[in-house]
Order: C-alpha cells, then sequence, then structure tokens
C-alpha cells in the first residue's frame, strides 16, 4: 500500500506547536498526469546507469509501498519535530 | 519407559532370561522405540513451534532510540522504520551495475573491510534482515552522556 498522508509536528520554545496533515495520495493526480514523463525519465535514467529499467522500477515501487508506519521524532533545544507517514 | 521395555527388566531381573537375552530382546525394540520418540518428539516439535509462534510475533519495526545531553539541553531522536522498508531498501543493492563492484571491492578492502560484493545475494539480504529481529544493542556512553538503543519491535 502507498503511502496516504504523512503528519508532520513542529513545536519549537518561541512559536505555538504546528500540525500539518499531507495528503499523499493526492499526489497520484500529477504522477497520473506526468506518467509518459516518469516513464521516459526511468528508462533514460536506467539505459544510462545500464540497469534494467523493470528491476529499477520494482525496487523503487518496494521502498515506497513499505513507507507507511515509517516514524521519525527528533527533540533538540526545546524544539520537537516529528513525522510520521501513514 | 514402555511396557515392553519394563517386561524385559522384570523377566531379567526374575532371572528368567540372562543378560545377552534381555540385551537381545531391548534391541529388537529400539526400531519402535525410535519411532515412537521420533513421533513424540515430531510432536512436541510441532507444538513448540505453534507456542513459540504465539509467543514470539514477528518484529514489524527496528527502533532507534538516541539520547544525548548536549549543552545542557537534552536531545532526543526516536526512530521507527518499517523492517519491510529494510528488505525494500536492501534490494537496492541489486541495482549497483556489475562493473562497479570491482570497484567497491578494491575501495572496501583498502579501508580494512574485506567484503566481496558480488558474492552477496538477495537471499543473505534477507537473512540478514530476519536476524536483524533478534538484534539488540544498548551503548551507555556516561562521559558524553548518550545512550543508544537499537531494537525490534
Amino acid at each position: 500500500m502507498t503511502p496516504n498522508i504523512a503528519i508532520v509536528r513542529i513545536e519549537t520554545p518561541h512559536c505555538h506547536r504546528i500540525s500539518l496533515w499531507i495528503p499523499l495520495f493526492l499526489l497520484w493526480i500529477p504522477a497520473v498526469l506526468l506518467s509518459p514523463l516518469i516513464v521516459l525519465v526511468i528508462v533514460g535514467l536506467s539505459i544510462a546507469g545500464r540497469i534494467d529499467p523493470w528491476q529499477a522500477t520494482s525496487v523503487f515501487w518496494n521502498i515506497l509501498c513499505s513507507l507507511p508506519g515509517t516514524n521519525v521524532r527528533v527533540t533538540a533545544d526545546g524544539s520537537n519535530v516529528a513525522v510520521r507517514i501513514l | 519407559m514402555n511396557e515392553n521395555r519394563r517386561q524385559i527388566l522384570e523377566m531379567l531381573a526374575a532371572g528368567k532370561v540372562n543378560a545377552d537375552e534381555a540385551e537381545r530382546l531391548l534391541a529388537a525394540l529400539e526400531p519402535e522405540s525410535a519411532n515412537s520418540f521420533g513421533g513424540f518428539t515430531g510432536t512436541i516439535a510441532g507444538a513448540n513451534g505453534a507456542s513459540e509462534a504465539a509467543v514470539k510475533t514477528r518484529a514489524k519495526y527496528l527502533r532507534v532510540l538516541v539520547e544525548a545531553t548536549e549543552k545542557d539541553a537534552p536531545t532526543t531522536v526516536n526512530v521507527r522504520v518499517p523492517m519491510q522498508l529494510l528488505r525494500a531498501g536492501v534490494r537496492l543493492a541489486s541495482l549497483i551495475p556489475a562493473q562497479a563492484h570491482e570497484q567497491l571491492d578494491a575501495t572496501l578492502s583498502k579501508h580494512g573491510i574485506p567484503l566481496t560484493l558480488s558474492q552477496i545475494k538477495p537471499e543473505n539480504l534477507e537473512e540478514l534482515i530476519d536476524h536483524l529481529e533478534d538484534l539488540t544493542v544498548d551503548v551507555d556512553a556516561r562521559e558524553e552522556k548518550a545512550k543508544v538503543r537499537v531494537f525490534c519491535e
């Protein structure tokens, strides 16, 4: 399953807590519209790197689909940044 | 001890058979007992496997926790990475062109890492990820006031 939403929370001592919900599923719209260009770029890069374009696509697709569940939280100097991918 | 073995030993104790005859009789029972024992261990192994599966569920995430104190301000990093992402990530190695392997091997060996990338197969990497589930690393550097924990959950 591809990532649907990314939640970014930023909290600093000077400003209020900011919580951003980024709807990643909406990226499908430009991705579909730009798909011919994306395919050309993938094939071009694969030929330049002498790798199998199908294999490259498969690897990156697997990485994309594995992203949900990733959680990164960093606290330093009273600031707090958290990123969650759902 | 099964019933047949007990009868043979009782006959030996009663003097009805001598030691050699008892040994031969016990030896004759061996295949039967071995089979029954094999079946028994198989059952136990299966039961253990089921219970282990029930107790120890497959780890889903790799956690990295870092706690440090810099300039008297605590700094913490808490990263949770899905194991599936690690599995997908190690497959990136398959995209390294074959001609780059030699250069990488030479550079790694120059830095004291005798590793041959071409010998690493995807199944080896899968095995490596599977064994990460049993990994727990605890680093407690008291002088640096830092603590690092790496584990799977």
